[in-house]
């Protein structure tokens, strides 16, 4: 039900590196669950529900910077895997071939 | 002396402490003693806080003052001080590792303390250590933990449940008095159910999330599990409450108007979707042992009533399509960048493939590709919209049976707990354990899993009881009652 090309797609879509054997056993499981769920499509949906609201509303706040204590930085900062200074270090993003 | 601890509950322990029969440091002790004889066996715990006593120290010497400065003699003392509890590894406590249970996360120290641990701080809970869970929260057997699995306590060839079946299980060995889980599609309660221990998932929103590591967002919720329904209670009330950190956090007034049980002498009438047992699915003695307790609750005068539930069916295919999709956009955070594992490639992009494949386990991958597939151009019409609109229906359902019950009452799991290893090879399968707890998920409503029986073997059985949003009263009330507690 779905291809070795969809599946690399997917795995391109989520940033995740698949191995052959990955694929081989995902295509069976994949199988085995979207046989599951397309049950879904047989149900007769009854509602037309665009103008329903439910009890929870959507919560605001005032979008500005909170100050935090260099010691909250340091600890944040201490997570990441690599750090330069005050900064999370990451590898160069430009100036190169990218093939999405 | 030595303290019972089998047979503790957070009111005994509380006056034992208050009257100094022994201090917060003893209780902590018989804690720690009681776990490094099990743990090796249960693999319960991940681990054990070294500042556990610091924190027991520090619980006394608040308990001495209170009863030097109070003449009625520690009257002022909350009733959490000094207790201690274990902590599932996917919430934050500072300072702590909060691994989720996954390579991704082996090392990561949490910078704050989740809204729910701040509460129990204040009140000076305990904090034994953390526990393990399937890898962030995902799995139905702690099976899918990147530390081993847990075995069950009460048949140790068996799994413990999950996802919060380290949780479930650290209660069951009388390894903590009290735990926190997350249920997302029955987290809490099915390892209750399967451990013998009692699990609450809250309303939606009636617990703040914030610090608590994120899987479907639509879904989860933090509660407890305890050994008695009153312990549950005392906890729900503890971290319960509007939270300005997490915005969809409720308050008193959001569902005043759904209606709960009118006045508190009349008895709740409890409700029985019996169209939804006849499966070939549920196992003999899991039907069996309902039936007697819906005859127990009769005998209590409890009224029982049939109700339709008509699209309950569905429920299990909605949550394994919007579940995936929330946790495709939630695990996106996991980039080897910030946090977390990293592995190196050839540039940016590539570093990415690279850690999250490495970090991340098998049933996580599957569930963000699927996640990712049902969200996908030309998909998303036929899967996700269309399960959002059954997850209404099924919610229409629930409210329209709550205008004639008060509460509904089901199984929690379909069978006790299965042998480790059993259903690992077929996802459909383990799955469909979920069966009957994904609903109080998809329609936000609370559920609690309480002890009903015992199968063959000495597996225990537990009982699901559901009410209306917010009314979390009336589960107690009956879950304490149905275990005679009152």
């Amino acid at each position: 039900m779905i291809t070795e090309k969809e599946l690399e797609h997917l795995a391109v879509l989520a940033r995740i590196e698949l191995t052959e054997a990955d694929k081989k056993s995902l295509i069976k499981e994949f199988d085995s669950i979207l046989g599951y769920i397309d049950q879904l499509k047989k149900v007769q949906i009854s509602m037309d529900d665009s103008a329903r609201v439910g009890a929870v509303k959507n919560a605001m706040r005032e979008d500005s910077a909170e100050p935090a204590s260099a010691e909250d930085r340091e600890r944040l900062l201490n997570e990441s895997p690599d750090r330069e200074g005050n900064f999370v270090a990451v590898k160069k993003i430009i100036a190169q071939d990218i093939k999405i | 002396m030595k303290i019972d601890i089998k047979n503790l509950n957070i009111k005994k322990a509380h006056d034992s402490l208050v009257k100094g029969d022994y201090s917060a440091i003893d209780l902590t002790e018989a804690y720690i003693e009681e776990i490094k004889r099990t743990n090796g066996d249960i693999n319960a715990y991940l681990e054990v806080f070294d500042d556990a006593l610091e924190s027991a120290k520090r619980a006394d010497e608040k308990i001495a003052q209170a009863r030097a400065s109070d003449a009625k003699g520690g009257s002022e003392i909350p009733l959490l001080m000094g207790i201690p509890c274990a902590v599932k590894d996917n919430i934050l406590i500072k300072g702590h590792i909060a691994s989720a249970s996954s390579k991704m996360l082996e090392g990561y120290h949490a910078t704050y303390d989740a809204t729910v641990i701040s509460k129990l701080k204040e009140q000076g809970v305990i904090f034994l250590g953390r526990t393990n869970m399937d890898e962030f929260a995902m799995g139905g057997s702690t099976e899918n933990s990147a530390y081993g699995v847990t075995k069950n306590p009460c048949d140790t060839s068996r799994v413990a449940g999950g996802s919060s079946g380290g949780s479930a299980a650290a209660v069951a060995m009388n390894g903590a008095i009290f735990t926190l889980g997350s249920d997302t599609g029955g987290s809490i309660r099915q390892p209750a159910s399967f451990c013998g221990v009692v699990g609450l998932k809250p309303t939606y929103g009636a617990v703040s999330r914030y610090g608590v590591m994120a899987m479907g967002s639509s879904l989860d919720q933090i509660g407890p599990i305890g050994k008695t329904v009153t312990d549950c209670e005392i906890i729900f009330n503890a971290i319960r409450g509007k939270d300005h950190k997490d915005g969809t956090t409720i308050d008193e007034k959001t569902y005043e108007n759904e209606g709960a049980i009118k006045g508190a002498s009349a008895k709740p009438i409890i409700g029985v979707p019996r169209h939804f047992l006849g499966g070939d699915g549920i196992d003999k003695a899991v039907l069996g042992a309902f039936n007697d307790s819906l005859d127990a609750l009769k005998k209590k005068g409890y009224e029982i009533h049939d109700i339709e539930l008509p699209n309950i069916s569905y429920s299990l295919l909605v949550y394994y399509i919007v579940m995936p999709a929330e946790v495709s956009a939630n695990m996106a955070r996991f980039d080897g960048v910030r946090f977390g594992l990293h592995k190196d490639g050839k540039d940016g992009i590539e570093d990415y493939f690279k850690s999250r494949r490495a970090g991340l386990g098998r049933e996580v991958i599957r569930r963000i590709l699927l996640g990712t597939y049902v969200l996908s151009s030309g998909y998303y019409d036929a899967y996700y919209n269309r399960a959002n609109a059954v997850r209404r229906m099924i919610t229409d359902d629930f409210k329209k049976a709550f205008e004639t019950v008060d509460v509904i009452a089901t199984p929690t799991a379909p069978s006790p707990a299965f042998k480790i290893g059993e259903k690992t090879s077929d996802p459909v399968a383990m799955y469909l354990e979920d069966i009957f707890t994904v609903t109080a998920n998809l329609t936000g409503m609370p559920a609690i899993s309480i002890p009903c029986g015992i199968a063959p073997k000495g597996l225990p059985i537990g009982l699901q009881l559901t009410a209306r949003h917010a009314d979390e009263a009336t589960l107690f009330r009956v879950g304490k009652d149905f275990l005679g507690e009152l």
